[in-house]
């Protein structure tokens, strides 16, 4: 268990945030703590679909249960939270 | 006695170089202050003032400017213009005098800096009356605000803000401490004077004069154009000592202090200038869009400036040109959203006819911005004030210190520009600023963002009351929105409407 700040660009908002998480955090968690502070304040919600978490830049998702500490990112790095709907 | 005229004598009295015996050259013009990039004094005394004037005539000039600008405040001092004004004027006022009044003290210092360390005879000239232009605009704009000061605490923010912790404020010490402040001679020629001044004073002082007339301020607008006739002469200290750098091979340095000192001053006049002139002023009274008087004033006037003087654009001009009509969109949102951390009331300037006027200026405007405002304004109309504000910190960049932002909506390209230097993760806010950095990392690499402070534990506690002492922002200091959401009431009656057809 571990504070550990990131820096959430949320798909559809205009502006970077300061969003402190654990490190014993669920990618899902760690989406909904980001979506906090950006769904409902400038953001829409998208009823049914769902959010997801990925490096800036990156191609591929972090596995939504996997925790933040293996996530092998820095403090401070930048995530990507990402509307997707869902896989059938 | 007959006078001769001034250019009779006027070269032969600025022939005030001399060769030094008893100290050396670089003991009577330390590099560090001077700036000489390795050329000697005689090098420099090719420099040669477009501007020629000489103490008696600027004298004079200047007792009729100041005769004429205080006198126009005299006369409508009973008029009632800020009580009357519209909250978004008096707000444009609170924020440029804020953020200008004691920059211009600061940059009297700069001016002396050149007058007294610059080895061109001519600029040391020029100079001397410019830092006299720069101690008279700072001391009119903090004595026109005073008046107000008793009628509303957030224009005491002309005199502190300077001295405050202020997010804003910091964005803007660290662009006019780089600039200005830390730089030696002929680079505060080239940055201050050349890059800042020639385009971007310009545009804040006499577009928002423009803009002040229309909206009836002719105290303000008197006053910031009176101003803008002497910066006018002296921003043309820097371009003679870009002539002489470059006829002596020093282009490349020359022309990476302009491009380090017009990207920061663009932001910051992104955060300041634009959210002003598109949403503050009332729409009835806007003379031009932001993005129009940034094509009239530095696009063609100063792309013009630069390739007349040898230069070339900044390698970045095609950024430059996109962000014109994307940034401020941003900067408005952000400090409309975080408007607590302001020391003025910011207006949304987000009525249906605003809307319209801000689609017709910046198509896609709707789909964009205006899908953030849609929820924004949801949740005023729906009385949800909760979610209208803040609870988390923007992170701000580490070059310029404002909101690392990008475009929402439909056409969302927010992107952070991350830089490890010496183990230590830096966020900047797009590629040029990173760029900045880049070109002298030991110069930046120690100053702490405003996140970085509060990541650090340097703000406690660690809320919004924390922040707010921190920012020195004192109860009824703090910004809200200017006309207390009354704006709203024209979506509450559309609703109102569609439900009952
Ligand atoms: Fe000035
Ligand atoms: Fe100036």
């Amino acid at each position: 268990m571990a504070l550990f700040p990131i820096t959430s660009n949320f798909e559809g908002d205009f502006v970077l945030q300061l969003v402190a998480v654990d490190t014993e955090n669920t990618m899902d968690e760690v989406a909904a703590a980001a979506a906090h502070h950006s769904v409902g304040r400038r953001v829409r919600a998208r009823p049914g679909q769902i959010l997801r978490v990925r490096r800036q830049g990156a191609e591929e998702f972090f596995p939504r249960s996997m925790r933040l500490g293996e996530a092998g990112l820095k403090p401070t790095e930048t995530v990507e939270i990402i509307w997707q709907a869902p896989q059938h | 006695m007959a006078l001769l005229n001034r250019m009779d004598w006027y070269d032969l009295a600025r022939t005030t170089n001399w060769s030094p015996k008893y100290v050396t050259e670089d003991e009577l013009f330390p590099p560090l202050m001077s700036g000489a990039f390795g050329l000697p004094q005689n090098a420099w005394e090719k420099y040669d003032e477009p501007y020629k004037q000489t103490y008696p005539e600027y004298v004079k000039v200047q007792r009729d400017k100041d005769a004429g600008a205080y006198s126009v405040k005299a006369a409508l001092e009973r008029s009632r213009i800020f009580e009357n004004a519209d909250p978004g004027w008096k707000s444009v006022m609170k924020a440029h005098y804020g953020a200008i009044a004691r920059g211009e003290y600061a940059a009297a210092s700069a001016e002396a800096r050149m007058m007294r360390f610059s080895k061109a005879p001519g600029m040391r000239n020029m100079s001397t009356l410019g830092c006299l232009d720069e101690v008279r605009h700072g001391q009119m704009q903090l004595y026109f605000p005073h008046e107000h000061v008793s009628k509303d605490r957030q224009m005491d923010w002309a005199f502190k803000a300077y001295d405050t912790n202020e997010w804003g404020m910091i964005a803007a010490r660290h662009f006019f401490d780089d600039i200005m402040m830390t730089r030696d001679a002929i680079s505060v020629s080239i940055m201050l004077t050349f890059s800042f001044e020639t385009g971007f004073t310009n545009m804040q002082f006499l577009g928002l004069a423009a803009d002040a007339a229309e909206a009836g301020d002719h105290t303000f607008a008197n006053l910031i154009s009176s101003i803008q006739t002497d910066e006018s002469r002296h921003a043309q200290i820097g371009g003679p000592a870009l002539k002489v750098l470059i006829e002596n091979g020093q282009k490349a340095e020359a022309q990476k202090r302009v491009d380090i000192a017009v990207w920061g001053a663009w932001k910051l006049f992104s955060v300041l200038t634009g959210p002003i002139m598109d949403y503050y002023t009332p729409l009835e009274h806007r003379k031009q869009s932001f993005k129009e008087f940034m094509e009239e004033w530095i696009v063609a006037q100063f792309e013009r400036a630069l390739t007349d003087m040898g230069l070339d654009l900044p390698w970045y001009w095609d950024i430059f040109l996109k962000d014109i009509a994307e940034t401020h969109h941003g900067m408005h949102m952000g400090s409309y959203f975080w408007r607590p951390t302001v020391w003025w009331n910011p207006a949304a300037g987000v009525t249906p006819d605003e809307r319209a006027w801000l689609e017709e200026k910046y198509p896609g405007w709707n789909d964009t911005w205006g899908q953030c405002w849609d929820v924004i304004i949801d949740n005023v109309v729906d009385g949800n004030m909760a979610m209208a504000y803040p609870e988390t910190l923007p992170y701000v960049c580490n070059m310029c210190q404002l909101p690392i932002l990008g475009t929402p909506g439909k056409k969302w390209n927010v992107k952070d520009y991350p830089l490890e230097y010496n183990g230590r993760l830096y966020h900047f806010g797009s590629e040029v600023d990173r760029w900045c950095f880049e070109q002298e990392p030991e110069r930046y690499a120690g100053h702490l963002s405003i996140v970085d402070r509060f990541l650090a534990g340097m703000i406690q506690p660690m809320d919004l009351g924390g922040a707010l002492a921190y920012m020195n922002l004192a109860p009824g200091e703090c910004g809200d929105d200017a006309h207390n959401y009354a704006w709203a009431e024209v979506y509450r009656a559309l609703r109102a409407t569609k439900k009952a057809s």
